[in-house]
């Protein structure tokens, strides 16, 4: 079985450019896509309970829609979905070891090294802690104000 | 797997520990709390600062517990539901919502005073400035929570870092300071006051020569310096090695914050003697920092006063607003107070409500107290130490009720679920009661409204407020109002591998069960 590319959605539609980038190469390769949103609650407040909850309701919802418009652009792929409880960056890594996937696909907001290094930045993290190749795909402009 | 950074895989030991000391905030919490505490216990403030830990300590265990029965954002709120029913989970809530609220004046006109005194001491005084940068600060701290923005764990490090060395330095220096002995004459309103610094000594940690009234007042209003401590000991889900990394973390961030409490209320107090630090309560940190240290010196200590604050607002609304998405979700007030921002997954109507809330009770404040003599800020701190007293109360005794059958099943559990949680329980319920009774007369100098003392006024009036508001909500949402706490053969011991209790409201009053 061919190994898995591994891509990052974020909320309201962020990672979708790198998800249809991914969509791409999946086609060109024959590999089947994972669409992974990864989400954890600020520590910094109690967690747990109708909190996470909702919040994968919502992660559900918006990771359905990016697959479902996939879908109709890449009708040969195939496309799973991994809702994770933990950080973006981990969430990522987790499920590429877990299916031994061969490249993770992740979207970039546009942020500086500066905001990288105070508020940190799942791309830059990846790049850097990732086990497996990584591919930075700059985000649709149009898509994403952040 | 590669370097694991600091955050690496799921929250190390480090990172525990920094959101637990983060969380607390000590280096605001000195800068409100040290002037108020000084004013109540004198010299023996190093003792207060090291007994007020005993009840927080304990009802940590409660909470440890309760949160591995059902860890839910809504902590006191669910716990109180399912111990005690929805009446007194209501209430608890309100309590918890009421402390937060209460604390964020103080956060916002510490912020303001702290941040203009970086740049000009004379325009500190000016309160429309300060009032007006209050503000901004408690909008941008709601826009930063509603955004979701985190700092990397690596500048939180760096943060943490900074706050500690500079508190550290500046205790070391007025201790050193303090033993070649200092004098400071001080002129306000014409009355010239000299002061001069006291030799520490160790029987400061000692309660001997002080009576019970004012450990008491030292105590309601001390509590507030370890609130937001127990954060590190709930994060326990998702911490890496989770049966050793909490415990741990917990033990280093307490002896981290006991340390630099002891050693700074020390040097605080030793420098020009308790009298001094009382008199300039409103920003005391900033006045003693200025005789210890050199003016760089002085701007660290400042900056590291305004993160500190700005970690305090944040781990202030987080709670109040999760407590609010709980209750909002378990259906318990209107459901708006639920709706998650699809963008950023942050709970954005609590979070704007709790924050105009927040503003419109800091000029409330502002007015009353420019308009009268009353010494707000640090009665509003006592009326914090009073939520907090009874929602953390209400936890420990949660916490024995919801475990009663288990209690007595091992020594771990009837000391870690039964007597410390009976032991802060009680002396945080005793701290309620007894600062009620004393301000009835206005024992706490803290001015007086018809003739009963503020802190009362502000602190049962708002907790007070919370009955009828319940009453309206069991009116509004009947559906909620019959559940049935959790029946003592359903709850799982905490210390055996099943311990995830049935969802909230699987038992109602009239036995449908599975709502």
């Amino acid at each position: 079985m061919a190994a898995d590319i591994i891509v990052g959605i974020g909320p309201e539609g962020s990672g979708e450019a790198a998800a249809h980038y991914a969509a791409h190469l999946a086609e060109l390769l024959g590999r089947g896509v994972v669409l992974v949103f990864g989400y954890e609650a600020s520590a910094m407040g109690p967690r747990g309970g109708p909190l996470e909850d909702q919040i994968e309701a919502i992660a559900a919802e918006v990771t359905n829609e990016v697959k479902q418009r996939l879908i109709e652009a890449y009708p040969k792929v195939s496309f799973e979905i991994e809702l994770v409880r933990d950080r973006p960056v981990d969430s990522l890594i987790k499920v590429a070891e877990a299916r031994d996937a061969e490249l993770i696909v992740v979207g970039h907001g546009g942020g500086g090294p500066l905001r990288a290094a105070l508020l940190g930045s799942t791309s830059y993290e990846l790049v850097h802690r990732g086990p497996i190749p990584v591919l930075v795909v700059p985000d649709d402009p149009t898509s994403s104000d952040d | 797997m590669a370097d694991k950074g600091l955050k690496g895989g799921s929250l190390g030991i480090v990172a525990v520990i920094v959101i637990g000391v983060a969380s607390t905030a000590p280096g605001y919490s000195l800068a409100a709390g040290i002037g108020g505490i000084s004013d109540a216990v004198g010299k023996k403030a190093p003792f207060i600062m090291l007994f007020a830990f005993v009840p927080m300590a304990c009802i940590a265990a409660a909470f440890y517990y309760l949160n591995k029965a059902d860890p839910d954002c809504g902590t006191n709120f669910t716990w109180g539901v399912r111990a005690f029913g929805p009446r007194t989970g209501w209430i608890s809530a309100w309590g918890c919502i009421i402390a937060d609220l209460v604390i964020m004046p103080n956060l916002a006109g510490i912020s303001g005073q702290y941040l203009v005194l970086l740049f000009s001491e004379k325009a500190a005084t000016n309160i429309y400035l300060t009032t007006t940068i209050g503000m901004l600060f408690i909008a941008a701290m709601c826009w930063i929570c509603w955004k979701g923005i985190e700092l990397s764990a690596r500048s939180q490090v760096l943060l943490l870092g900074t706050e500690l060395a500079v508190l550290t330095v500046f205790a070391a220096v007025s201790i050193y300071k303090a033993f070649n002995g200092v004098t400071r004459t001080q002129t306000v309103d014409g009355v010239a006051t000299t002061y001069h610094s006291l030799k520490p000594q160790l029987s400061w940690m000692s309660p001997s020569g002080v009576n019970t009234h004012d450990i008491i007042q030292g105590l309601v209003l001390a509590v507030f310096i370890y609130w937001g401590w127990d954060t590190c000991v709930s994060v326990n889900e998702e911490a890496e090695d989770s049966s050793r990394t909490p415990g741990r973390a917990a033990v280093l961030s307490t002896f981290i914050l006991l340390a630099i409490y002891l050693v700074t209320s020390y040097g605080a107090v030793s420098l020009l003697g308790p009298d001094f630090v009382a008199n300039s309560s409103s920003d005391a940190l900033y006045e003693l920092g200025k005789i210890a240290l050199p003016t760089v010196l002085v701007k660290l200590l400042l900056i590291a006063v305004l993160t500190s604050a700005a970690a305090s607002c944040q781990t202030t609304i987080l709670p109040a607003t999760r407590t609010m998405l709980s209750m909002g979700a378990h259906g318990a007030a209107p459901a708006k107070l639920a709706r998650i921002d699809r963008k950023h997954l942050t709970p954005d109507y609590s979070t704007w409500l709790f924050g105009i809330g927040s503003v419109v009770w800091y000029l409330l404040l502002v007015v009353v107290s420019h308009n009268t003599s009353h010494d707000l800020y640090s009665s509003s701190i006592a009326a914090v130490g009073m939520a907090i007293s009874v929602y953390y109360g209400l936890s420990g005794f949660s916490c024995i009720w919801y475990f009663r059958r288990h209690l007595f099943k091992s020594f771990k559990n009837a000391f870690l679920i039964g007597f410390l949680p009976l032991i802060g329980g009680a002396m945080l319920i005793f701290v309620f009661i007894k600062t009620i009774w004393d301000a009835r007369n206005d024992a706490y100098g803290y001015g007086t409204v018809f003739g009963i003392g503020t802190v009362l006024l502000i602190g049962t009036i708002l907790l007070v407020v919370g009955i009828p508001l319940m009453l309206w909500c069991s009116v509004k949402y009947p559906t909620f109002f019959r559940f049935r706490h959790d029946p003592a053969d359903t709850v799982p011991d905490p210390n055996s591998e099943q311990t995830l209790a049935a969802q909230l409201g699987t038992y109602t009053k009239d036995n449908r069960y599975g709502s």
